[in-house]
């Protein structure tokens, strides 16, 4: 049996298995427009499609741009004309050093994250077994962005953590926390045929994987060779053996349940031997009554502040086993023995066998998370990217493969893909880096030609205005409202692990005030008119979010409980901050809170006219009708 | 990207030519944004059979062995064992054989078997194609709820709702185009209604409740003054016409304005549609909902007939729980019950108003129950053959289609998989199933697979 088995490759190699290489920097002349070398990449083609770049955003809409794009939450007013006071040259890249330093951060950008992540409260699918401990995963991720973890760090704990040395208690809980990542995923959890159900895990796992870190859809190739891209079913299979080497389940019967890790401290955990010990002697029948009072104080004692097991839910290792080709993917019909490996078109056809005392999750987690692998660098810096600017460099962030989008920048990729791995793979390096260039800081307010001539803005030569997502929409409302909860948030979940998570306590969860990424996601459920605003299906991974427009956002706006609960709230604020004076300067106020800008003269009169009309006698009725029309104006949904 | 059959454009293709064209955006790309588009561009008539469809699902999986495939050598062997292997999967443990408590006879002029369990139905057999042969993989709820209704029992995928509501849009501005009316929350949950990878819009419209509270989300006002609403929405407008003239052209911005004027006209056509109360007496009474224990089902399936005739091309009512493993004798008479009259009702009543012609009827369950009992009075779930019916639309009336073995475990003659009758269902609405297409992941996915066949002899 020969470790690697017939090369499948054809003869030119494909851009995205290259090593991205030190590109050249375009040189720029006649212009002081370039800020950093992002700039120059941007401008040489835009140039070379005969077009300009767009002038830089009005400081107020720079402002409000930054805080919605880095917290999800729009500025207040007071840290608006803060910004607009400063007259120091540093001060664009100041904000952006305050805004990175900001814990809302974590929440917005861990949220972006998790969408690749599939996360999950709850399994949904065919049986909704609620994942109570699912939540210490999305507060690691939301720490691990404000923190800065580098990303290559970040790798190797979700698809390894469990495995890594550990220099304290502390350490082990985060990484093991982190391999979470692999159990979080829907399942069918009620399956009469435990053999198929196993692959069916690693399957998701191995899909998952692939493209959430390297952009590469791995699981087509679990029936047949990829059709398109060179993975070949021998290659899948030596993946499979690493992740049926990994335990995700304890019980594959009906109804299958998630292994957890206890990671109590040792004290814990003997105090609870203890507890059980005692509480065993207590059960006996013909114990006296004296020393069962004895006993059960005892008992008391141990239980007072004991807290709850500190229970993780993430994967574990099951005996190592190469595994054998599932021909057309049916694991009654075998083929030959693949040892687990990588897959050699990436991985070259020469590589250390993997250990026999473990699945090799590490080794792969390793390897993905290596600088050398040419597809990791660049999927996550033009992830990062996209959420940006709402397009990537790669337009399928999600798929680098040959049915995936060729990149239309690829010398910039390359060029944000080194720099990342020179800053030790520093996310916040990088916003840094991206935010600072004169392409994001363009204005979306551009002539018509560049628009007709570059719809989809392939060239960045502008800012391209695009919707808030559900969560900074809500968010932001419950901001403007003063109603927000900024705390962070643990698990809302009542039912225990191996239990259903009830979906009726959705429309109870919704009316809390904490930021929506507290919120449970219940897979295979969600939240009416929250979720239509493009919450991805948490059932699979999602880097690039859709954004449409469809009638039941509309609804939502106008007569959900959310928006007329802030609006009511905002027009007391409002009442409280400027009765007493004219109502063009309440006009003003409302419109200075809420788009971060002055009204216009032609606006205060219209809204003047509709004060007067809307409910005369009723101010407060009037006002909240004022913001709530604005809540659902364009300018206060878009990122501009 | 998606490819629609037999359509002069795609959406996309459609989108796409707005897209690059430099005129102003009016109606048309408000169109493409907001699922409606079928009106302009019909379908060859003589292609699509089928314009709309309701699908009454029965959650649990009724025992078609006792309702529509009676079995002789049951009957005959009844108590005795299995004279062959029973699947090496199963649910839950069975013994011997078990006969049909009930009576059996054949009815109409096509001699379809129906039991004494459904007299109603029994009554309009000549209107309904028996498929007896239907069969799935898999042997638990949920995986074959999510088959049938969206041919994986694996991954994520599209409903069948969403697809046809992909490719053909819908007929009512005001309206979704696909509406599940109380649908399963276990079992798949939104999976069974779910746009998976498709565009949002294409995902179905959830209403909960019973039949009077049924409402889609928010459609109500929480002011219940529509002169004001009116005026926050004209101040709104233009609000957001002043921002858009800053913009230039911008089809998301003019989209949007234009969905709260779509949103603010949904809420007075939904209701208005939704008010069964409106109903008259004869009607009500034809599909029982002025008696229990029909009322409940029956307003649903009224609620599902008047959103179908008001342009809905995909309306589901689940009625459950179907799910007899202990207590089949008493459980099947009640369900049978309740689902009779209302469902006769509801085929009555289109057939009456021209519109069985081409509205879809289809009625089954994610799988049926084994011939073997388990414990004395139950069956287990059994997806290796059971029968569904379908009306209307462009199938041919009064035939039984296919059939199980003797003991009626298995489908036998002319099997049909759930990938089958959604290649046969796309076809009727004249779509080709190996051409309604959407890239995904770097591949071209379609409801079917890369299964389904079109099973021509129950088309007209």
């Amino acid at each position: 049996m020969s470790l690697i088995g017939p090369s499948k490759e054809k003869s030119t190699p494909f851009w995205a298995f290259v090593s991205p290489s030190e590109p050249k920097i375009p040189n720029i002349q006649n212009t002081k427009w370039p800020i950093n070398p992002i700039d120059n990449f941007i401008l040489d083609k835009i140039k070379k499609a005969g077009h300009q770049h767009s002038e830089r955003a009005e400081p107020h809409k720079l402002v409000r741009r930054a805080y919605l794009d880095l917290l999800g939450i729009p500025p207040t007013t007071k840290q608006l004309n803060s910004y607009l006071e400063n007259k120091n040259p540093n001060a664009w890249s100041k904000l952006i050093e305050q805004l990175l330093a900001s814990p809302l951060y974590g929440e917005r950008w861990g949220r972006h994250w998790l969408d690749v992540a599939r996360y999950s409260d709850s399994n949904g699918m065919d049986e909704n077994i609620a994942h109570p401990e699912a939540y210490r995963y999305r507060n690691y991720v939301i720490n691990a962005f404000n923190q800065d973890k580098p990303f290559n760090q970040f790798i190797i704990e979700q698809i390894a953590g469990d495995l890594l040395p550990a220099e304290n208690s502390d350490k082990k809980r985060e990484q093991t926390i982190a391999a979470g990542f692999l159990s979080i995923g829907p399942k069918m959890l009620a399956c009469d045929d435990p053999d198929k159900m196993r692959r069916d895990i690693a399957d998701e796992q191995i899909d998952t994987t692939g493209r959430a870190f390297m952009g590469m859809t791995f699981g087509c190739a679990r029936c047949h060779d990829h059709k398109f891209d060179p993975i070949s079913i021998e290659d899948y299979y030596g993946l499979a053996g690493i992740f049926m080497s990994t335990k995700t389940l304890i019980k594959y019967n009906v109804v299958a349940q998630l292994h957890h890790h206890d990671l109590s401290t040792k004290e814990e955990k003997e105090r609870r031997n203890k507890i059980s010990q005692i509480e065993k002697k207590i059960s006996v029948k013909d114990i006296q009554e004296d020393t069962k009072k004895k006993l059960q104080d005892e008992v008391a004692i141990l239980k007072k502040d004991s807290p709850p097991p500190y229970e993780v839910l993430a994967v574990t290792e099951y005996p190592t086993k190469d595994v054998r080709v599932h021909l057309r993917g049916d694991y009654q019909t075998l083929g030959d023995t693949v040892p687990r490996r990588l897959p050699p078109a990436i991985a070259g056809q020469i590589q250390h066998p993997m250990p026999n005392d473990q699945s090799g999750r590490l080794e792969l987690a390793r390897w993905i998370a290596s600088e050398k692998n040419p597809l990791t660098a660049r999927v996550i810096i033009n992830r990062i990217w996209r959420w940006h600017f709402g397009r990537g460099i790669v337009p399928t962030p999600d798929n680098y493969g040959t049915l995936g989008e060729k990149p239309t920048h690829p010398e910039l990729l390359d060029y944000l893909a080194l720099e990342f791995i020179h800053s030790n793979w520093s996310i916040k390096a990088m916003h840094r880096l991206i935010m600072n260039s004169a392409t994001y800081q363009q204005s979306s307010f551009t002539d018509e030609s560049i628009k007709n001539a570059d719809p989809d803005n392939e060239l960045f030569a502008r800012w391209k205005i695009r919707r808030l997502e559900s969560e900074a929409l809500r968010d932001s409302i419950l901001f403007k409202a003063n109603l927000i909860d900024l705390n962070m948030g643990k698990s809302m979940l009542t039912a225990s692990k191996h239990k259903y998570a009830n979906r009726d306590k959705l429309s109870e969860h919704i009316k809390s005030n904490k930021r929506t990424v507290y919120l449970p996601v219940m897979r295979s459920s969600g939240y009416d008119g929250q979720n239509a605003f493009d919450f991805p299906d948490p059932a699979m991974i999602n880097g690039n979010r859709k954004s449409s427009t469809i009638a039941p956002q509309a609804l939502y706006l106008m007569n959900s409980p959310l928006i007329h609960r802030c609006s009511n709230a905002l027009a007391e604020i409002h009442k409280k901050a400027t009765s007493n004076t004219p109502t063009s300067n309440r006009i003003n106020w409302m419109i200075l809170h809420l788009l971060s800008r002055p009204a216009t003269k032609k606006e205060i009169l219209r809204a003047e006219n509709f004060i007067h009309t809307y409910s005369p006698g009723n101010g407060q009725a009037t006002w909240a009708a004022f913001a709530r029309t604005l809540f659902a104006s364009n300018e206060f949904l878009y990122i501009e | 990207m998606g490819l629609c059959l037999n359509r002069q454009l795609s959406p996309l293709s459609r989108r796409d030519m707005l897209k690059g064209s430099s005129i102003g955006f009016g109606s048309l790309a408000l169109n493409a944004m907001l699922t409606t588009e079928s009106s302009s561009v019909p379908l060859p008539p003589s292609l699509a059979k089928a314009k709309r469809i309701i699908f009454l699902f029965m959650h649990g999986g009724p025992s078609t062995l006792d309702l529509f495939d009676p079995k002789e050598s049951l009957k005959k062997n009844n108590g005795k064992p299995l004279p062959y292997d029973k699947p090496r999967i199963a649910s839950s443990k069975t013994g011997n054989l078990l006969a049909s408590p009930w009576n059996f006879k054949q009815h109409g002029q096509s001699g379809a078997w129906v039991s004494e369990l459904l007299p109603n139905i029994s009554s309009i057999a000549d209107d309904l194609c028996f498929l007896n042969s239907m069969h799935c993989s898999n042997s638990r709820h949920g995986g074959a709820l999510l088959e049938l209704h969206t041919g994986s029992d694996t991954f994520t995928r599209p409903s069948m709702g969403s697809w046809i509501n992909y490719g053909l849009g819908s007929e009512n501005n005001d309206l979704p185009g696909f509406i599940t009316i109380n649908p399963p929350s276990s079992h798949g949950g939104s999976g069974a209604w779910s746009s998976a990878f498709l565009p949002a819009r294409y995902g179905g419209t959830m209403i909960r409740g019973n039949s009077k509270e049924m409402k889609i989300p928010f459609i109500n006002n929480p002011l219940k003054d529509r002169s004001k609403q009116r005026k926050e929405i004209d101040l709104l407008n233009s609000l957001n016409h002043e921002h858009l003239a800053k913009h230039k052209f911008n089809t998301d911005l003019e989209s949007r304005i234009e969905s709260y004027e779509l949103a603010f006209r949904m809420q007075m056509t939904a209701p208005e549609i939704q008010d069964i109360s409106r109903e008259p007496a004869h009607i009500n009474k034809l599909y029982g909902a002025d008696e229990n224990p029909t009322a409940e089902f029956a307003k649903q399936c009224i609620m599902a007939r008047r959103l179908s005739e008001s342009g809905v091309r995909f309306v589901q009512v689940t009625h459950r729980y179907w799910d007899s493993h202990g207590n089949l004798r008493g459980e099947h008479e009640k369900l049978s019950k309740e689902m009779d009259k209302p469902v006769t009702g509801l085929i009555t009543d289109l057939k009456q108003r021209g519109l069985l012609e081409d509205t879809l009827v289809l009625w089954g369950g994610e799988f049926g129950r084994t011939p073997v009992a388990q414990g004395d009075n139950g069956r287990d779930h059994n997806p290796h053959g059971f029968t569904m019916f379908i009306a209307g639309g462009g199938t041919r009336p009064g035939i039984q289609y296919g059939s199980t073995d003797d003991y009626g475990y298995h489908a036998e003659k002319n099997p049909i998989h759930f990938h089958d009758l959604h290649a046969t269902i796309l076809h009727l609405m004249g779509v080709n199933h190996t051409e309604l297409t959407y890239r995904y992941a770097g591949r071209d996915f379609r409801l079917t697979d890369v299964h389904g066949k079109v099973i021509k002899d129950i088309i007209v």
